[in-house]
């Protein structure tokens, strides 16, 4: 469209004299930016005055409001800084790594220390239990008994006797002097009873046994560990002269139960 | 320059300098105030608007992304502060289903003060006439003829909040005004 027929447009608008069609056609120039509103001279002049319009202001509720609200917000911002945890980009890294490096150190520890370790303390061990039996051995062998006595317990702490200290066992059982250390020996010699050789000799030492204390403590004894071969040994405690009557009444009740 | 450093102030709460939200809320507070108050015309509502939006600002400022490729001059923060405004007042209207109100009495007693000057009172009265024809406005047409007073007619700003060029814009306002001067004739008659 000519500037001219434009110009007519318009002038037909702002005298209100434009039809339907005009006004699209107005429109459509409006949209291309061909025609300004601010040539609409009557519609121009309307805008004018809606931009004079004063709106009421806002209170000063709306000013506390908000300052509050900012106030609110930057503390929750000042809290989220301080307690952030760092990002899962940042901390993932360093999880992976630290999780790799534990399992390395475990993994040296199981293969590389165990095998010499195990030889080393089974090593000491073994030295620790020579050493306790030489101990033993050497405190039998002393002139006061409660250091005999100490050395008969001593026993009950070693896992495995030699044949040494069982040697060394019986012979306080049937020698010592003294009925408590004799009791003890007896009592320690019950632990490896299990042991042919051990129940053997244990019914060996029933006739070298001149204490009643003693000698009911072995008829007890055989009863628990159900030794019917030291039947023979008992019954000649019985017929001994030597041996009380209250301990052969033990003895006899020891013997039925055995058989 | 002013819109500039409206982005630079933005850009800056984005990074989070809240401080700076201040400014901006010192500088549109009242435009905004009176784009919802043209909406409404209900002073409380429109300051709970107002704050609204400043809110939902702050809540989505790291969205804000400065000033969009192939513009000059700035704008693009009131652009987007009048985009938040909008979907506030929608939401709003959503969820109360209230229709916005003519309240006479504000309009009496804004006129009560000034009725010794005639030219005043004259004054007055086309306002007065002119805000009741607004109010009789569809909403959407009410809506584009305030964003055009707050934006100050910066018709590519406002293509940006209503989602449409340029040119829509300026046929949007031409209608607008159309049916608002025909409203307005009536309303002067009845007078």
């Amino acid at each position: 469209m000519e500037k001219k027929q434009q110009q007519e447009l318009i002038a037909k608008y702002n005298e209100r004299l434009a039809d339907p069609a005009e006004i699209r056609l107005i429109e459509q120039l409006i949209e291309s930016g061909e025609v300004d509103l601010t040539e609409l001279r009557e519609l121009s002049g309307l805008d004018e005055q809606i931009q004079k319009i004063e709106s009421p202001v806002p209170s000063i509720q709306l000013d506390d409001q908000f300052y509050a609200a900012l106030a609110k917000e930057k503390r929750a911002l000042k809290t989220k800084t301080s307690l952030t945890i760092p990002d899962w980009n940042f901390l993932f890294p360093r999880l992976a790594m630290a999780v790799v490096l534990l399992l390395i150190g475990f993994s040296a520890g199981f293969f590389i220390q165990s095998p010499s370790e195990n030889k080393e303390v089974s090593q000491l061990t073994e030295e620790v239990s020579e050493l306790k039996e030489l101990m033993m051995l050497t405190m039998l062998e002393k002139e006061s008994a409660t250091q005999r006595l100490k050395a008969v317990s001593l026993t009950s702490e070693m896992e495995q006797v030699s044949e040494k200290v069982t040697n060394a066992l019986f012979t306080t059982l049937n020698n010592d002097e003294n009925v408590n250390v004799r009791l003890a020996a007896l009592e320690a010699l019950k632990s490896y009873s299990k042991d042919s050789a051990v129940r053997t000799k244990l019914i060996a030492s029933i006739a070298a046994q001149d204490s009643p204390l003693v000698q009911v403590a072995m008829a007890e004894l055989m009863v628990a560990i159900q030794e019917k071969k030291s039947v023979e040994a008992l019954k000649q405690l019985l017929q001994s002269e030597k041996t009380p009557k209250e301990v052969k009444t033990k003895i006899s009740e020891s013997i039925k139960v055995l058989i | 320059m002013e819109a500039l450093s409206d982005n630079v102030l933005m850009m800056k709460v984005k990074e989070g300098d809240l401080d700076k939200m201040s400014l901006l809320f010192e500088r549109y507070k009242r435009p905004l105030f009176g784009f919802f108050y043209g909406l409404c015309k209900r002073q409380e509502l429109s300051e709970d608007l107002v704050q609204n939006t400043f809110l939902r600002i702050l809540k989505y400022r790291h969205l804000f992304r400065g000033e969009p490729a192939g513009r000059t001059g700035g704008g693009d923060f009131r652009a987007w502060m009048f985009h938040i405004a909008r979907n506030v007042n929608n939401d709003h209207h959503r969820k109360n289903k209230i229709k916005a109100t003519e309240e006479l009495e504000n309009w009496q007693e804004r006129i009560g003060h000034n009725d010794n000057r005639a030219t005043e009172m004259q004054q007055m009265e086309e306002h007065q006439l002119l805000s009741m024809a607004m109010e009789r406005l569809p909403d959407d047409k009410r809506e584009v003829l305030l964003l055009s007073k707050f934006q100050e007619k910066k018709y590519s700003e406002i293509g940006e909040v209503l989602g449409c060029t340029e040119g829509a814009v300026k046929v949007k306002v031409f209608r607008a005004l159309q049916e608002l001067k025909v409203i307005y004739k009536q309303l002067e008659k009845s007078h």
